[in-house]
Protein backbone atom coordinates (compact mmCIF):
# COMPACT_ATOMS: atom_id res chain seq x y z
CA UNK A 1 0.00 0.00 0.00
CA UNK A 2 2.31 3.08 -1.16
CA UNK A 3 -0.24 5.77 0.88
CA UNK A 4 -1.44 4.69 4.37
CA UNK A 5 -3.26 7.62 6.93
CA UNK A 6 -4.21 6.79 10.29
CA UNK A 7 -6.48 8.87 12.03
CA UNK A 8 -4.96 12.23 10.84
CA UNK A 9 -5.69 15.71 12.17
CA UNK A 10 -5.25 18.86 11.58
CA UNK A 11 -6.39 21.96 13.70
CA UNK A 12 -5.87 25.17 12.91
CA UNK A 13 -6.24 28.64 15.25
CA UNK A 14 -8.26 31.14 12.96
CA UNK A 15 -8.34 35.00 14.03
CA UNK A 16 -11.80 36.04 13.95
CA UNK A 17 -12.84 39.55 14.18
CA UNK A 18 -16.22 41.27 13.28
CA UNK A 19 -16.55 43.43 10.48
CA UNK A 20 -15.43 47.58 9.99
CA UNK A 21 -13.71 49.71 11.81
CA UNK A 22 -14.90 49.25 14.81
CA UNK A 23 -14.33 45.58 14.54
CA UNK A 24 -10.67 46.22 13.21
CA UNK A 25 -10.03 48.23 16.10
CA UNK A 26 -11.24 46.09 18.75
CA UNK A 27 -9.29 43.06 16.99
CA UNK A 28 -6.62 45.50 17.26
CA UNK A 29 -6.08 45.18 21.33
CA UNK A 30 -8.48 42.08 21.68
CA UNK A 31 -7.95 39.52 19.26
CA UNK A 32 -10.08 36.57 19.45
CA UNK A 33 -9.26 32.81 18.31
CA UNK A 34 -11.26 29.96 17.37
CA UNK A 35 -10.18 26.59 16.99
CA UNK A 36 -10.88 25.21 13.25
CA UNK A 37 -10.71 21.37 12.96
CA UNK A 38 -9.99 21.24 9.13
CA UNK A 39 -9.48 17.67 9.07
CA UNK A 40 -10.45 14.83 12.49
CA UNK A 41 -9.15 11.46 12.87
CA UNK A 42 -9.43 10.27 8.76
CA UNK A 43 -8.02 7.24 7.67
CA UNK A 44 -7.40 6.09 4.04
CA UNK A 45 -5.07 3.92 2.24
CA UNK A 46 -4.45 4.42 -1.35
CA UNK A 47 -3.37 1.59 -4.16
CA UNK A 48 -0.71 1.72 -6.34
CA UNK A 49 -1.43 2.88 -9.70
CA UNK A 50 -5.46 4.25 -8.23
CA UNK A 51 -6.84 7.40 -9.19
CA UNK A 52 -8.68 8.35 -5.92
CA UNK A 53 -11.07 11.29 -6.22
CA UNK A 54 -11.38 13.14 -2.66
CA UNK A 55 -14.98 14.62 -2.73
CA UNK A 56 -16.18 17.37 -0.34
CA UNK A 57 -17.92 20.98 -0.26
CA UNK A 58 -15.52 23.74 -0.28
CA UNK A 59 -13.92 24.17 3.22
CA UNK A 60 -14.68 20.42 4.08
CA UNK A 61 -10.80 19.17 4.40
CA UNK A 62 -9.97 17.96 0.72
CA UNK A 63 -7.22 20.58 0.03
CA UNK A 64 -6.22 20.27 3.52
CA UNK A 65 -5.85 16.42 3.53
CA UNK A 66 -3.66 17.05 -0.19
CA UNK A 67 -1.13 19.66 1.58
CA UNK A 68 -1.11 17.52 4.36
CA UNK A 69 0.18 14.39 2.00
CA UNK A 70 2.16 16.79 0.20
CA UNK A 71 4.36 17.31 3.51
CA UNK A 72 3.42 21.10 3.22
CA UNK A 73 1.96 21.53 6.38
CA UNK A 74 2.31 19.04 9.62
CA UNK A 75 -0.50 17.38 11.46
CA UNK A 76 -1.93 17.67 14.64
CA UNK A 77 -1.84 14.30 15.26
CA UNK A 78 -2.02 10.96 13.42
CA UNK A 79 0.14 10.09 10.48
CA UNK A 80 1.29 9.50 7.58
CA UNK A 81 3.27 6.73 5.71
CA UNK A 82 4.19 7.59 1.41
CA UNK A 83 6.38 4.42 0.60
CA UNK A 84 8.17 4.71 3.42
CA UNK A 85 8.44 7.93 4.00
CA UNK A 86 6.28 11.38 6.42
CA UNK A 87 5.58 13.20 3.80
CA UNK A 88 6.18 16.68 6.31
CA UNK A 89 10.03 15.41 7.00
CA UNK A 90 10.21 16.43 3.40
CA UNK A 91 13.00 14.29 2.30
CA UNK A 92 14.75 15.02 -0.70
CA UNK A 93 13.78 11.09 -1.85
CA UNK A 94 10.57 11.65 -0.71
CA UNK A 95 9.98 14.88 -2.87
CA UNK A 96 11.29 13.51 -6.11
CA UNK A 97 8.38 10.77 -5.78
CA UNK A 98 5.74 13.10 -5.66
CA UNK A 99 3.86 16.53 -7.57
CA UNK A 100 1.26 18.86 -6.83
CA UNK A 101 -0.63 20.50 -9.09
CA UNK A 102 -2.71 23.11 -7.55
CA UNK A 103 -5.38 24.56 -10.03
CA UNK A 104 -5.54 27.81 -8.40
CA UNK A 105 -1.78 28.34 -8.28
CA UNK A 106 1.20 27.88 -10.41
CA UNK A 107 4.71 27.05 -10.02
CA UNK A 108 5.94 28.39 -13.47
CA UNK A 109 7.59 31.59 -13.93
CA UNK A 110 4.86 34.29 -14.74
CA UNK A 111 7.54 36.47 -16.74
CA UNK A 112 9.18 34.06 -19.05
CA UNK A 113 8.37 31.36 -21.14
CA UNK A 114 7.55 27.44 -19.78
CA UNK A 115 10.25 25.78 -21.31
CA UNK A 116 12.68 27.89 -18.91
CA UNK A 117 10.85 26.53 -16.02
CA UNK A 118 10.88 23.11 -17.28
CA UNK A 119 14.65 23.46 -17.60
CA UNK A 120 14.81 24.63 -14.21
CA UNK A 121 12.98 21.43 -12.85
CA UNK A 122 15.42 19.52 -14.77
CA UNK A 123 18.28 20.52 -12.72
CA UNK A 124 16.12 20.79 -9.61
CA UNK A 125 14.97 16.82 -9.90
CA UNK A 126 18.66 15.59 -11.55
CA UNK A 127 16.69 14.82 -14.75
CA UNK A 128 19.57 12.75 -17.23
CA UNK A 129 18.92 15.11 -20.39
CA UNK A 130 17.77 11.68 -22.62
CA UNK A 131 15.25 11.15 -19.66
CA UNK A 132 14.45 14.81 -19.92
CA UNK A 133 14.03 15.17 -23.46
CA UNK A 134 11.99 12.01 -24.37
CA UNK A 135 9.68 12.84 -21.58
CA UNK A 136 9.36 15.98 -22.35
CA UNK A 137 8.75 15.71 -25.93
CA UNK A 138 5.58 12.76 -24.95
CA UNK A 139 4.38 15.18 -22.69
CA UNK A 140 4.39 18.12 -25.18
CA UNK A 141 2.79 16.11 -27.76
CA UNK A 142 0.03 14.39 -25.73
CA UNK A 143 -1.22 17.74 -24.19
CA UNK A 144 -0.63 19.26 -28.06
CA UNK A 145 1.17 22.43 -26.78
CA UNK A 146 4.74 22.60 -28.93
CA UNK A 147 3.78 26.35 -30.21
CA UNK A 148 3.38 27.51 -26.72
CA UNK A 149 6.63 26.48 -25.19
CA UNK A 150 8.24 29.32 -25.68
CA UNK A 151 5.53 31.94 -25.11
CA UNK A 152 5.78 33.70 -21.82
CA UNK A 153 3.74 32.06 -19.31
CA UNK A 154 1.59 34.75 -18.33
CA UNK A 155 0.88 35.74 -22.19
CA UNK A 156 -1.18 31.54 -21.94
CA UNK A 157 -4.40 30.77 -21.45
CA UNK A 158 -5.85 29.18 -18.30
CA UNK A 159 -5.94 26.07 -19.98
CA UNK A 160 -2.61 26.49 -21.70
CA UNK A 161 -0.79 27.44 -18.60
CA UNK A 162 -2.80 24.39 -16.78
CA UNK A 163 -1.38 22.41 -19.65
CA UNK A 164 2.38 23.66 -18.89
CA UNK A 165 1.84 23.18 -15.45
CA UNK A 166 1.34 19.45 -15.64
CA UNK A 167 4.34 19.22 -18.13
CA UNK A 168 6.34 20.86 -15.03
CA UNK A 169 4.78 18.83 -12.51
CA UNK A 170 5.54 15.59 -14.68
CA UNK A 171 8.68 15.78 -16.13
CA UNK A 172 10.56 13.73 -12.90
CA UNK A 173 8.23 11.06 -13.59
CA UNK A 174 6.39 11.28 -9.92
CA UNK A 175 5.14 7.76 -8.33
CA UNK A 176 2.14 9.91 -6.94
CA UNK A 177 0.36 12.87 -8.25
CA UNK A 178 -1.70 15.28 -6.08
CA UNK A 179 -4.09 17.32 -8.35
CA UNK A 180 -6.03 19.95 -6.76
CA UNK A 181 -8.83 21.22 -8.81
CA UNK A 182 -6.82 20.73 -11.96
CA UNK A 183 -10.15 21.44 -14.49
CA UNK A 184 -11.00 24.83 -12.23
CA UNK A 185 -11.98 27.47 -14.37
CA UNK A 186 -11.32 25.77 -18.11
CA UNK A 187 -13.90 25.41 -20.35
CA UNK A 188 -15.26 21.98 -21.63
CA UNK A 189 -13.22 21.47 -24.13
CA UNK A 190 -9.79 22.15 -22.06
CA UNK A 191 -11.40 19.92 -18.97
CA UNK A 192 -12.22 16.78 -21.34
CA UNK A 193 -8.34 17.41 -22.48
CA UNK A 194 -6.90 17.38 -19.10
CA UNK A 195 -9.52 14.35 -18.09
CA UNK A 196 -8.14 12.16 -21.34
CA UNK A 197 -4.49 13.10 -20.59
CA UNK A 198 -4.65 12.14 -16.37
CA UNK A 199 -6.37 8.79 -17.42
CA UNK A 200 -4.19 7.96 -20.19
CA UNK A 201 -0.31 8.89 -18.43
CA UNK A 202 -2.24 6.58 -14.88
CA UNK A 203 -2.66 3.39 -18.07
CA UNK A 204 0.52 3.90 -19.39
CA UNK A 205 2.69 4.68 -16.30
CA UNK A 206 0.76 3.10 -13.08
CA UNK A 207 0.85 6.42 -11.02
CA UNK A 208 -1.35 7.21 -8.41
CA UNK A 209 -3.16 10.09 -8.75
CA UNK A 210 -5.40 11.96 -5.87
CA UNK A 211 -8.05 13.82 -7.72
CA UNK A 212 -9.93 16.89 -5.85
CA UNK A 213 -12.45 18.53 -8.07
CA UNK A 214 -15.62 20.32 -7.82
CA UNK A 215 -16.72 18.75 -11.67
CA UNK A 216 -18.50 15.67 -11.14
CA UNK A 217 -17.31 14.73 -14.64
CA UNK A 218 -13.87 14.78 -13.81
CA UNK A 219 -14.24 12.99 -11.14
CA UNK A 220 -16.71 10.14 -12.96
CA UNK A 221 -13.98 10.11 -15.75
CA UNK A 222 -11.40 9.55 -13.58
CA UNK A 223 -12.15 7.62 -10.29
CA UNK A 224 -13.46 4.07 -9.80
CA UNK A 225 -13.57 5.04 -6.13
CA UNK A 226 -13.99 8.28 -4.06
CA UNK A 227 -13.23 9.42 -0.78
CA UNK A 228 -15.48 11.64 0.38
CA UNK A 229 -14.49 13.81 3.54
CA UNK A 230 -17.67 16.35 5.17
CA UNK A 231 -16.57 19.00 8.02
CA UNK A 232 -13.29 17.45 7.79
CA UNK A 233 -14.57 13.86 8.75
CA UNK A 234 -14.29 10.61 6.29
CA UNK A 235 -18.25 9.84 5.28
CA UNK A 236 -17.77 7.78 2.70
CA UNK A 237 -14.75 5.31 1.14
CA UNK A 238 -16.14 3.21 -1.90
CA UNK A 239 -16.75 3.36 -5.82
CA UNK A 240 -18.14 6.62 -7.18
CA UNK A 241 -20.85 4.75 -8.45
CA UNK A 242 -22.30 2.85 -5.84
CA UNK A 243 -22.75 6.37 -4.43
CA UNK A 244 -24.42 8.39 -6.99
CA UNK A 245 -26.88 5.05 -7.19
CA UNK A 246 -27.07 5.68 -3.46
CA UNK A 247 -28.08 8.98 -3.54
CA UNK A 248 -30.17 9.07 -6.50
CA UNK A 249 -31.16 4.77 -7.72
CA UNK A 250 -33.30 6.13 -11.27
CA UNK A 251 -32.62 6.87 -14.66
CA UNK A 252 -34.24 8.62 -17.52
CA UNK A 253 -36.01 6.58 -20.05
CA UNK A 254 -37.27 8.33 -23.15
CA UNK A 255 -39.71 5.61 -25.28
CA UNK A 256 -40.63 6.80 -28.67
CA UNK A 257 -43.50 4.88 -29.96
CA UNK A 258 -43.92 4.48 -34.03
CA UNK A 259 -47.52 5.20 -33.47
CA UNK A 260 -49.83 6.38 -30.42
CA UNK A 261 -50.39 3.65 -28.15
CA UNK A 262 -53.96 3.03 -26.70
CA UNK A 263 -54.81 4.81 -24.15
CA UNK A 264 -56.36 1.97 -22.01
CA UNK A 265 -53.32 0.40 -21.69
CA UNK A 266 -51.55 3.15 -21.38
CA UNK A 267 -53.73 4.12 -18.24
CA UNK A 268 -53.49 0.53 -16.26
CA UNK A 269 -49.18 1.22 -16.83
CA UNK A 270 -49.57 4.66 -15.14
CA UNK A 271 -51.05 2.62 -12.33
CA UNK A 272 -47.91 0.57 -11.73
CA UNK A 273 -45.23 3.34 -13.01
CA UNK A 274 -44.47 7.02 -12.56
CA UNK A 275 -44.32 8.33 -16.24
CA UNK A 276 -45.40 11.11 -18.48
CA UNK A 277 -46.26 10.70 -22.20
CA UNK A 278 -46.79 13.19 -24.81
CA UNK A 279 -48.68 11.70 -27.64
CA UNK A 280 -46.32 8.94 -28.81
CA UNK A 281 -43.03 10.48 -26.46
CA UNK A 282 -43.17 8.82 -23.01
CA UNK A 283 -41.05 9.77 -20.19
CA UNK A 284 -39.83 8.19 -16.74
CA UNK A 285 -37.60 8.51 -14.16
CA UNK A 286 -37.51 4.93 -12.21
CA UNK A 287 -34.99 3.18 -10.54
CA UNK A 288 -33.12 0.39 -12.79
CA UNK A 289 -35.25 -2.91 -12.06
CA UNK A 290 -38.28 -0.80 -12.56
CA UNK A 291 -37.28 0.62 -15.69
CA UNK A 292 -36.58 -2.46 -16.86
CA UNK A 293 -39.76 -4.02 -16.50
CA UNK A 294 -41.48 -0.67 -17.80
CA UNK A 295 -39.25 -1.20 -21.08
CA UNK A 296 -40.46 -4.82 -21.37
CA UNK A 297 -44.35 -3.88 -21.37
CA UNK A 298 -43.56 -0.61 -23.71
CA UNK A 299 -42.51 -3.46 -26.00
CA UNK A 300 -46.35 -4.98 -26.01
CA UNK A 301 -47.92 -2.04 -26.60
CA UNK A 302 -46.01 -1.15 -29.90
CA UNK A 303 -42.61 -1.00 -31.92
CA UNK A 304 -40.30 1.79 -30.28
CA UNK A 305 -39.42 4.31 -32.98
CA UNK A 306 -36.33 4.76 -30.88
CA UNK A 307 -35.49 3.97 -27.15
CA UNK A 308 -32.72 6.46 -25.11
CA UNK A 309 -32.13 5.56 -21.66
CA UNK A 310 -29.76 8.12 -19.50
CA UNK A 311 -28.38 8.48 -16.19
CA UNK A 312 -29.55 11.68 -14.81
CA UNK A 313 -26.90 14.34 -14.23
CA UNK A 314 -24.28 13.29 -12.06
CA UNK A 315 -23.67 16.91 -10.74
CA UNK A 316 -27.32 17.42 -9.60
CA UNK A 317 -27.49 13.89 -7.75
CA UNK A 318 -24.16 14.92 -5.84
CA UNK A 319 -25.46 18.16 -4.74
CA UNK A 320 -28.29 16.29 -3.94
CA UNK A 321 -25.82 14.84 -1.65
CA UNK A 322 -23.66 17.17 -0.17
CA UNK A 323 -27.01 18.64 0.79
CA UNK A 324 -28.06 16.41 4.00
CA UNK A 325 -24.95 13.92 3.15
CA UNK A 326 -25.72 12.04 6.23
CA UNK A 327 -29.73 10.89 4.82
CA UNK A 328 -27.86 8.81 2.03
CA UNK A 329 -24.98 7.21 4.06
CA UNK A 330 -26.81 5.80 7.45
CA UNK B 1 27.91 18.85 -5.08
CA UNK B 2 27.79 18.85 -8.90
CA UNK B 3 24.47 18.63 -8.85
CA UNK B 4 23.92 20.99 -6.05
CA UNK B 5 25.98 23.54 -8.04
CA UNK B 6 24.08 23.19 -11.26
CA UNK B 7 20.36 23.18 -9.36
CA UNK B 8 21.39 26.59 -7.53
CA UNK B 9 22.99 27.92 -10.34
CA UNK B 10 20.08 27.28 -12.63
CA UNK B 11 18.47 29.47 -10.15
CA UNK B 12 20.40 32.56 -10.97
CA UNK B 13 20.27 32.26 -14.74
CA UNK B 14 16.33 31.83 -14.94
CA UNK B 15 16.71 35.46 -12.97
CA UNK B 16 18.98 36.86 -15.54
CA UNK B 17 16.38 35.63 -18.17
CA UNK B 18 13.65 37.53 -16.28
CA UNK B 19 15.82 40.32 -15.85
CA UNK B 20 16.38 40.97 -19.39
CA UNK B 21 12.86 40.53 -20.60
CA UNK B 22 11.88 43.98 -18.99
CA UNK B 23 15.21 45.99 -20.35
CA UNK B 24 14.08 49.32 -19.24
CA UNK B 25 13.48 48.59 -15.56
CA UNK B 26 16.97 46.84 -15.62
CA UNK B 27 18.55 49.78 -16.71
CA UNK B 28 16.90 52.14 -14.69
CA UNK B 29 17.12 50.28 -11.54
CA UNK B 30 21.17 49.78 -12.30
CA UNK B 31 21.83 53.51 -12.79
CA UNK B 32 19.51 54.55 -9.99
CA UNK B 33 22.54 54.35 -7.35
CA UNK B 34 23.97 57.63 -8.82
CA UNK B 35 20.83 59.51 -7.68
CA UNK B 36 21.88 59.13 -4.36
CA UNK B 37 25.61 59.56 -4.72
CA UNK B 38 24.89 62.74 -6.20
CA UNK B 39 22.11 63.88 -3.38
CA UNK B 40 25.38 63.19 -1.13
CA UNK B 41 27.83 64.65 -3.33
CA UNK B 42 26.26 68.36 -3.02
CA UNK B 43 25.02 67.91 1.25
CA UNK B 44 28.84 67.36 2.06
CA UNK B 45 29.90 69.67 -0.31
CA UNK B 46 27.75 72.40 1.37
CA UNK B 47 29.00 70.85 4.93
CA UNK B 48 32.58 71.39 3.91
CA UNK B 49 32.00 74.70 2.46
CA UNK B 50 29.68 76.42 5.25
CA UNK B 51 31.41 75.31 7.92
CA UNK B 52 35.16 76.29 5.93
CA UNK B 53 36.84 73.26 6.68
CA UNK B 54 39.45 70.73 4.66
CA UNK B 55 39.09 67.54 7.13
CA UNK B 56 36.17 65.79 9.05
CA UNK B 57 37.89 63.23 11.30
CA UNK B 58 40.66 62.37 9.41
CA UNK B 59 38.46 62.85 6.11
CA UNK B 60 39.20 64.81 3.53
CA UNK B 61 36.38 65.90 0.95
CA UNK B 62 37.39 63.60 -1.76
CA UNK B 63 38.28 60.62 0.71
CA UNK B 64 35.09 61.32 2.26
CA UNK B 65 33.27 61.21 -1.43
CA UNK B 66 35.29 57.64 -2.23
CA UNK B 67 34.18 56.13 0.99
CA UNK B 68 30.85 57.03 0.40
CA UNK B 69 30.97 56.11 -2.99
CA UNK B 70 32.19 52.72 -2.21
CA UNK B 71 29.06 52.69 0.78
CA UNK B 72 26.35 53.34 -1.85
CA UNK B 73 27.54 50.37 -3.75
CA UNK B 74 28.51 47.74 -1.25
CA UNK B 75 24.72 48.76 0.16
CA UNK B 76 23.06 48.43 -2.91
CA UNK B 77 24.82 44.92 -3.88
CA UNK B 78 24.08 43.45 -0.29
CA UNK B 79 20.89 44.35 0.14
CA UNK B 80 18.54 42.23 -0.09
CA UNK B 81 15.11 43.69 1.31
CA UNK B 82 13.33 43.57 -2.06
CA UNK B 83 14.06 39.65 -1.86
CA UNK B 84 12.87 39.43 1.87
CA UNK B 85 9.63 41.05 1.00
CA UNK B 86 8.75 38.59 -1.64
CA UNK B 87 9.96 35.70 0.57
CA UNK B 88 7.47 37.11 3.28
CA UNK B 89 4.61 37.42 0.81
CA UNK B 90 4.60 34.04 -0.78
CA UNK B 91 4.98 32.88 3.27
CA UNK B 92 1.80 34.80 3.59
CA UNK B 93 -0.15 33.93 0.40
CA UNK B 94 1.11 30.38 0.11
CA UNK B 95 3.39 30.70 -2.68
CA UNK B 96 5.79 29.11 -0.52
CA UNK B 97 3.87 25.64 -1.11
CA UNK B 98 5.68 25.55 -4.84
CA UNK B 99 9.03 25.54 -2.68
CA UNK B 100 8.33 23.14 -0.28
CA UNK B 101 7.21 20.51 -2.77
CA UNK B 102 10.54 20.79 -4.93
CA UNK B 103 13.57 19.56 -3.55
CA UNK B 104 14.97 22.74 -3.18
CA UNK B 105 15.67 25.26 0.18
CA UNK B 106 13.89 28.27 0.34
CA UNK B 107 16.88 30.08 1.95
CA UNK B 108 19.19 28.90 -1.02
CA UNK B 109 16.94 29.44 -3.72
CA UNK B 110 15.70 33.28 -2.73
CA UNK B 111 19.40 33.81 -2.10
CA UNK B 112 20.42 32.57 -5.32
CA UNK B 113 17.41 34.39 -6.94
CA UNK B 114 18.42 37.54 -5.11
CA UNK B 115 22.40 36.94 -6.58
CA UNK B 116 20.76 36.58 -9.52
CA UNK B 117 18.82 39.94 -9.43
CA UNK B 118 21.59 41.85 -8.84
CA UNK B 119 24.22 40.15 -11.21
CA UNK B 120 23.61 42.91 -13.01
CA UNK B 121 24.75 45.31 -10.42
CA UNK B 122 27.63 43.40 -10.35
CA UNK B 123 28.60 43.69 -13.78
CA UNK B 124 27.90 47.54 -13.62
CA UNK B 125 29.79 48.49 -10.18
CA UNK B 126 32.67 46.30 -10.13
CA UNK B 127 33.40 48.37 -13.79
CA UNK B 128 32.80 51.14 -11.74
CA UNK B 129 35.34 49.78 -9.05
CA UNK B 130 38.21 49.51 -12.34
CA UNK B 131 37.64 52.84 -13.27
CA UNK B 132 37.78 54.07 -9.21
CA UNK B 133 41.71 54.41 -9.22
CA UNK B 134 41.80 56.24 -12.47
CA UNK B 135 39.27 59.09 -11.11
CA UNK B 136 39.45 59.44 -7.60
CA UNK B 137 43.33 58.35 -7.59
CA UNK B 138 44.84 57.06 -4.26
CA UNK B 139 41.35 56.21 -1.97
CA UNK B 140 40.91 53.14 -2.62
CA UNK B 141 42.55 49.76 -3.72
CA UNK B 142 46.14 50.59 -2.86
CA UNK B 143 47.16 47.32 -3.71
CA UNK B 144 46.30 44.20 -4.94
CA UNK B 145 45.57 42.61 -1.03
CA UNK B 146 43.11 45.45 -0.72
CA UNK B 147 41.49 44.60 -4.17
CA UNK B 148 41.15 40.85 -2.70
CA UNK B 149 40.39 42.14 0.92
CA UNK B 150 37.17 43.83 -0.16
CA UNK B 151 36.20 41.16 -2.29
CA UNK B 152 36.42 38.31 0.79
CA UNK B 153 34.23 41.19 2.67
CA UNK B 154 32.05 41.97 0.31
CA UNK B 155 30.96 38.43 0.18
CA UNK B 156 30.48 38.35 3.68
CA UNK B 157 28.57 41.09 3.98
CA UNK B 158 26.26 39.69 1.10
CA UNK B 159 25.73 36.29 3.08
CA UNK B 160 25.34 37.86 6.53
CA UNK B 161 22.80 40.41 5.11
CA UNK B 162 20.88 38.01 3.54
CA UNK B 163 20.54 35.65 7.01
CA UNK B 164 19.61 38.54 9.03
CA UNK B 165 16.98 39.59 6.38
CA UNK B 166 15.45 35.80 6.60
CA UNK B 167 15.43 35.43 10.21
CA UNK B 168 13.25 38.77 10.19
CA UNK B 169 11.31 36.97 7.45
CA UNK B 170 10.57 33.40 9.37
CA UNK B 171 8.40 35.42 11.85
CA UNK B 172 6.08 35.63 8.98
CA UNK B 173 5.13 32.05 10.18
CA UNK B 174 3.54 33.07 12.81
CA UNK B 175 2.46 37.39 12.45
CA UNK B 176 1.39 37.06 8.80
CA UNK B 177 2.47 40.01 7.87
CA UNK B 178 6.20 41.87 9.26
CA UNK B 179 6.84 43.66 6.34
CA UNK B 180 7.18 46.72 8.70
CA UNK B 181 10.02 44.72 10.89
CA UNK B 182 12.09 44.54 7.43
CA UNK B 183 11.52 48.36 6.14
CA UNK B 184 11.97 49.33 10.08
CA UNK B 185 15.26 46.96 9.79
CA UNK B 186 15.97 48.44 6.67
CA UNK B 187 16.07 51.73 7.49
CA UNK B 188 17.90 51.52 10.85
CA UNK B 189 20.39 49.24 8.78
CA UNK B 190 21.29 51.66 5.93
CA UNK B 191 22.07 54.46 8.84
CA UNK B 192 24.03 51.99 11.53
CA UNK B 193 25.98 49.94 9.19
CA UNK B 194 27.97 53.30 7.81
CA UNK B 195 25.84 53.03 4.27
CA UNK B 196 25.15 57.14 4.48
CA UNK B 197 27.55 58.10 7.65
CA UNK B 198 30.78 56.85 7.65
CA UNK B 199 30.75 54.87 11.11
CA UNK B 200 34.15 56.67 12.04
CA UNK B 201 31.91 60.18 12.07
CA UNK B 202 29.48 57.99 14.40
CA UNK B 203 29.94 59.29 18.37
CA UNK B 204 32.05 57.04 20.56
CA UNK B 205 29.21 55.26 22.13
CA UNK B 206 27.16 54.32 19.38
CA UNK B 207 30.19 53.09 17.72
CA UNK B 208 30.79 51.01 20.88
CA UNK B 209 27.10 49.58 20.40
CA UNK B 210 27.55 48.47 16.60
CA UNK B 211 31.20 46.88 17.14
CA UNK B 212 28.75 44.50 19.51
CA UNK B 213 26.37 43.74 16.50
CA UNK B 214 26.90 42.12 13.08
CA UNK B 215 25.87 45.72 11.44
CA UNK B 216 29.42 46.59 11.15
CA UNK B 217 30.64 43.59 8.93
CA UNK B 218 27.29 44.85 6.25
CA UNK B 219 29.21 48.60 4.91
CA UNK B 220 31.69 49.54 7.05
CA UNK B 221 33.81 46.89 6.81
CA UNK B 222 34.61 46.17 3.12
CA UNK B 223 34.72 49.60 2.68
CA UNK B 224 37.23 50.65 5.45
CA UNK B 225 39.44 47.61 3.60
CA UNK B 226 39.01 49.37 0.53
CA UNK B 227 40.00 52.49 1.57
CA UNK B 228 42.72 51.61 4.03
CA UNK B 229 41.10 52.51 6.73
CA UNK B 230 41.27 49.53 8.66
CA UNK B 231 44.85 48.04 9.41
CA UNK B 232 46.18 45.31 7.46
CA UNK B 233 46.40 43.14 10.66
CA UNK B 234 42.90 43.64 11.88
CA UNK B 235 41.63 42.28 8.85
CA UNK B 236 41.96 38.82 9.53
CA UNK B 237 40.53 38.77 13.39
CA UNK B 238 37.83 40.79 12.22
CA UNK B 239 36.77 38.47 9.36
CA UNK B 240 36.88 35.67 11.45
CA UNK B 241 34.60 37.50 13.93
CA UNK B 242 32.27 38.03 10.84
CA UNK B 243 32.12 34.32 9.77
CA UNK B 244 31.35 33.47 13.28
CA UNK B 245 28.47 36.12 12.78
CA UNK B 246 27.33 34.49 9.66
CA UNK B 247 27.16 31.25 11.58
CA UNK B 248 25.22 32.10 14.29
CA UNK B 249 22.79 34.04 12.17
CA UNK B 250 22.54 31.21 9.66
CA UNK B 251 21.61 29.05 12.72
CA UNK B 252 19.27 31.27 14.69
CA UNK B 253 17.52 31.34 11.21
CA UNK B 254 17.57 27.48 10.54
CA UNK B 255 15.64 27.23 13.91
CA UNK B 256 12.98 29.55 13.92
CA UNK B 257 12.51 28.16 10.01
CA UNK B 258 11.94 24.87 11.48
CA UNK B 259 9.73 26.26 14.13
CA UNK B 260 7.72 28.49 12.30
CA UNK B 261 7.19 25.99 9.02
CA UNK B 262 5.62 23.48 11.59
CA UNK B 263 2.36 26.28 12.56
CA UNK B 264 2.61 27.34 8.48
CA UNK B 265 -0.61 27.01 7.14
CA UNK B 266 -0.40 27.04 3.32
CA UNK B 267 -3.83 29.76 2.94
CA UNK B 268 -4.22 30.65 -0.28
CA UNK B 269 -3.31 27.95 -1.92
Amino acid sequence: MPIQVNELSKHFRLFKREAGLSGALRSFFNRKYENFHALDNLSLNIDNGEILGILGENGAGKTTLIKLLAGLLHPSSGSVDINGFTPWNRKPSFLKQISVVMGQKNQLWWDIPASESFLLNKKIYEIPEIHYKKTLDELIDLLSIKDKLNVQVRRLSLGERMKMEIIAALLHKPKIVFLDEPTIGLDVISQSKIRDFVKYYNEKYKTTFLLTSHYMHDIQALCRRVHVIHQGKSLYDGEFEDLVNRVNPKRKLIFEFSSAPSANEIETLSELYSFNIDETILRAELPDQELTQLVSKLFLLGTPASITLEDLPVEDTMRAFFTQPEKFLQ
Amino acid sequence: MKAWIEKYFAVVQMTWIQTLEYKANAIVGTFAIFSGLLIEFLIWRQVFQTQNITELRGFTFNGLMAYIFLCMIVGQLKSSWATSIEMIDSIRTGELNKYLIRPISFFTYHFMMFIGHNSLFYIVYISVLILFPIFLPGWAFHTMFHILGFAVALLISIYLSYAIYFCMVCFAFWFGEVRALVIAYNVSNIVLSGQIIPLRLFPEYVREIIYYTPLQFLVDFPVSIATGNLPMHLWLPKMGLAICWCIVVSVIGRIIYRSGIRVYGGFGA
